[in-house]
């Protein structure tokens, strides 16, 4: 691998954390933003808020669309490709009928979803309870694993940074939060740990020089993370192309995810991992 | 490799675990022509897949907890009567719980149950699992009769046993006749036999104002039934007609037959109990014995449900509903495949990259495919309906599996020698343990949504620790063993 070249050994633990400890400031502060704005730490697609969604394939114009629908609450038309998705705020069980028979009138071949209100009000406390459990059943692994309180805690918080900072960057871009997203979430949270569990695992368990070994990590470790970005960036192209939202939706946040997953893996954690070597842990 | 190392590899326990299991995936997936020409397999597709819709209706009803001093019988049929409706007391686990079969706010509850000496002590909307499996009967039923071929109903039950909501899809159609299907009652009408198979209509559906669930008349005595109340005019034209066609007088040759939607689904004549008692007067209260034992109890079971004619025990509100047309679902499917085969192209060029080594990457793209077949052989195999998550979660494992595929090589060609069997097995080990530690913390970090009833989840998370667990216990050490054949020419 020649891309680019990782020299560790130029930074002190203080200065590989630093940035990414600001990014997480930032993202901190955005995501409580967020949440005095909405109730929410990310922003509630229609999954969570209730409300429908209309996916149509069509060359139709927005104002087309928007006129099409003017007796309806439409509060967003967006288009990816040839896709264009509707958002319909909340409406009352005679008017949805009315509007899925106008759907299916003007467009036949379309995909819709309603949920309401009450629904996504209890998918929301289930979603966080469910975000809150995964978390801290990893934590829990995690120190299980290591059984040294440092090198658990850096792994723990570049997870956390990863998800924060990933939340906080859908908010920023406009990926709400939906049964998809949270999903890619989970799956953060799960596989996010992979590179970090491979990096404590070379530095601890190996012997050699340190910097040696980070570097070794990092060479295993880039690829890991490369190959599951090559798979999320096939299907963001594919989704893209062929406007399936939900996946596109998923493999955003894969993507995003992923990548903040490498500076965290490398920088926060590699940081915090060469302060405790230094200080003399782990021998 | 010649012909004898192949044939120690393939008799390598490791590598036979993950051929035969290859072989049964794809006998479990069946991929064949069907008679139209087309490519078909044992694949069950979810509604984003296909054609259909899905309409997921609220209870309106709520389980309480309660305390009184009073006796427990009185207090339930004073607090049915003020509310005006029925009020159940929950069985089993916990007896201090009532279903109310009728929406009311905990506010608009605690007045009505301080008046009746009581305190109310917990408050959730919905209703207990036997109601709601109740309810799940009904709605079977009625999709039944309609002749829709796919049809699923899935009541969503909290951790404490409270359903909130209910979720029926439909297979093959739209959402305006789904919407019809789940709202439609059924005719119902009960007639009484004139002379010989004549049949003269006594009443209809409306005159029927509840319905009981089955219970044993009397008590304990093993012989089942339902009860079910008429009427005011409704008792009065039963009597009528029980007069007039002779029931009364000879029971045994008029019976009475419940129809549903023009069939039958009951006959039996009047007791003579209350073939005596109509005579003087009309009787508003009847019970329908269905016979004793398990026959039936099922028996009044079904009664029960003709009885409502498809109308459900509590009310409902529908809380969401979608629905997919058959050439967007065509489309998606289309749309996954290319997903799925695009991924494992990019992914094969990244390790090509790496490595640039075709007897290198060439097993790892091959496990990593055998990965994902055996995962759909078991997706075949339980008939789980795959839908867009799942296969964003099949495509995530294709990334992620071979990461950990990258560990075990890295690991074993650490510093670019190629390893002793003996060192080769410990740095195995140790790539091994790696593995199983991101393996536990995905699984750890799927449980909660396996476990919860976020329903259209659920099926992707079990599918993500399901290919972890693949990955795991049969692909990894297959790869670890094939790999260090090759590397050790």
């Amino acid at each position: 691998m020649g891309l680019f070249n990782y020299n560790i050994e130029k930074y002190s633990p203080k200065q590989l954390v630093i940035i990414p400890l600001v990014i997480l400031a930032i993202s901190l502060v955005l995501i409580a933003l967020n949440m005095v704005a909405t109730g929410m730490p990310v922003t509630p697609g229609i999954d969570f808020s209730g409300g429908t969604a209309v996916t149509v394939i069509t060359t139709d114009t927005r104002e087309q669309i928007t006129s099409y629908f003017a007796g309806y609450p439409l509060t967003e038309v967006s288009d990816m490709n040839n896709g264009k998705f509707l958002k319909f705020g909340l409406m009352d069980d005679a008017k949805y009928k009315s509007l899925t028979s106008l759907i299916n009138q003007k467009y036949p071949d379309s995909r819709i979803d309603q949920i309401g209100e009450t629904f996504g009000k209890a998918l929301q406390s289930q979603a966080a309870l469910a975000l809150v459990f995964s978390f801290i059943g990893m934590s829990i692994v995690i120190f299980l694993s290591f059984r040294t309180f440092v090198p658990a805690g850096a792994v723990v918080l570049s997870a956390f940074a990863d998800m924060v900072m990933t939340a906080a960057t859908m908010n920023i871009i406009g990926i709400p939060l939906s049964l998809g997203t949270l999903a890619a979430l989970l799956m953060l949270i799960g596989y996010s740990v992979d590179s970090d569990i491979l990096l404590t695992n070379r530095v601890l368990k190996r012997q050699g020089k340190l910097n040696e070994k980070l570097a070794g990590a990092f060479h295993t470790g880039i690829i890991m993370t490369s190959t599951t970005l090559a798979a999320a960036t096939a299907m963001f192209l594919v989704s893209w192309f062929g406007a399936v939202q939900i996946i596109y939706e998923i493999s955003a946040v894969l993507l995003i995810g992923l990548l903040f997953d490498v500076i965290n893996t490398w920088l926060t954690n590699v940081g915090i991992l060469k302060w405790y070597v230094q200080k003399g842990g782990g021998k | 490799m010649n012909s004898k190392e192949l044939k120690t590899l393939v008799t390598d326990w490791r590598v036979a675990t993950l051929l035969i299991l290859l072989v049964l995936s794809v006998i479990a997936i069946y991929p064949h022509i069907d008679q139209g020409g087309a490519l078909a397999s044992n694949l069950q597709y979810g509604l984003d897949l296909q054609q259909g819709s899905w309409i997921q209706l609220e209870f309106r009803a709520e389980v309480v907890g309660f305390t009184t001093d009073q006796p427990v019988q009185a207090f339930v049929s004073n607090l049915s009567k003020k509310l005006d409706t029925e009020v159940v007391v929950v069985e089993s686990t916990n007896p201090n719980h009532l279903e109310i079969r009728k929406y009311y706010s905990q506010a608009e509850l605690e007045p009505v149950f301080t008046s009746e000496k009581g305190t109310l002590t917990s408050y959730q909307q919905g209703v207990t699992k036997s109601t709601a499996d109740t309810v799940k009967r009904v709605l079977e039923n009625k999709i039944n009769t309609l002749g829709t071929k796919d049809a699923k109903v899935n009541t969503l039950t909290g951790l404490n046993n409270v359903a909130r909501f209910i979720r029926v899809e439909l297979a093959g159609v739209d959402m305006n006749q789904a919407q019809e299907i789940v709202g439609k009652q059924g005719k119902f009408e009960i007639r009484i036999q004139t002379t010989g198979n004549q049949t003269e209509h006594v009443l209809s559906g409306d005159a029927i104002t509840s319905v009981q669930v089955p219970t044993q008349e009397p008590a304990g005595s093993d012989n089942w039934g339902v009860g079910f109340t008429l009427s005011e005019s409704g008792a009065e034209a039963f009597r009528a007609a029980a007069i007039k066609y002779g029931a009364t007088a000879d029971p045994a040759k008029h019976n009475l037959i419940m129809l549903l939607d023009n069939e039958t689904v009951y006959s039996a004549p009047l007791s003579n109990d209350l073939a005596g008692k109509i005579q003087n007067e009309n009787i508003r209260q009847l019970f329908a014995s269905t016979g004793s034992g398990k026959y039936g109890t099922q028996q009044a079971t079904n009664l029960e449900i003709h009885l409502r004619a498809g109308a459900l025990p509590v009310d409902v509100n529908i809380a969401g509903s979608g629905g997919v047309s058959a050439p967007l679902g065509e489309h998606y499917k289309v749309m996954a495949i290319l997903a799925g085969i695009f991924a494992l192209i990019t992914v094969g060029c990244v390790i090509f990259y790496r490595y640039r080594e075709p007897s290198i990457v060439l097993p790892m793209v091959l496990i990593n495919a055998s990965e994902v077949i055996i995962l759909l052989g078991f997706i075949s195999l339980i008939r789980f309906q795959m839908d867009l998550p799942t296969i964003a979660g099949l495509i995530a494992v294709l990334g992620t599996g071979i990461d950990q595929l990258v560990i075990i090589t890295d690991e074993i060609l650490h510093e670019g020698k190629v390893p002793s069997p003996n060192l080769y097995l410990k740095r195995l080990a140790r790539a091994l343990s790696i593995i199983v530690i991101a393996a536990a913390t995905v699984v750890i970090a799927m449980a909660p949504l396996a476990l919860m009833d976020l329903s259209t989840l659920k099926g992707f998370a079990l599918i993500t620790i399901l290919g972890v667990l693949v990955g795991v216990i049969v692909t990894r050490p297959a790869y670890g063993r094939i790999i260090m054949q090759i590397l050790s020419k």
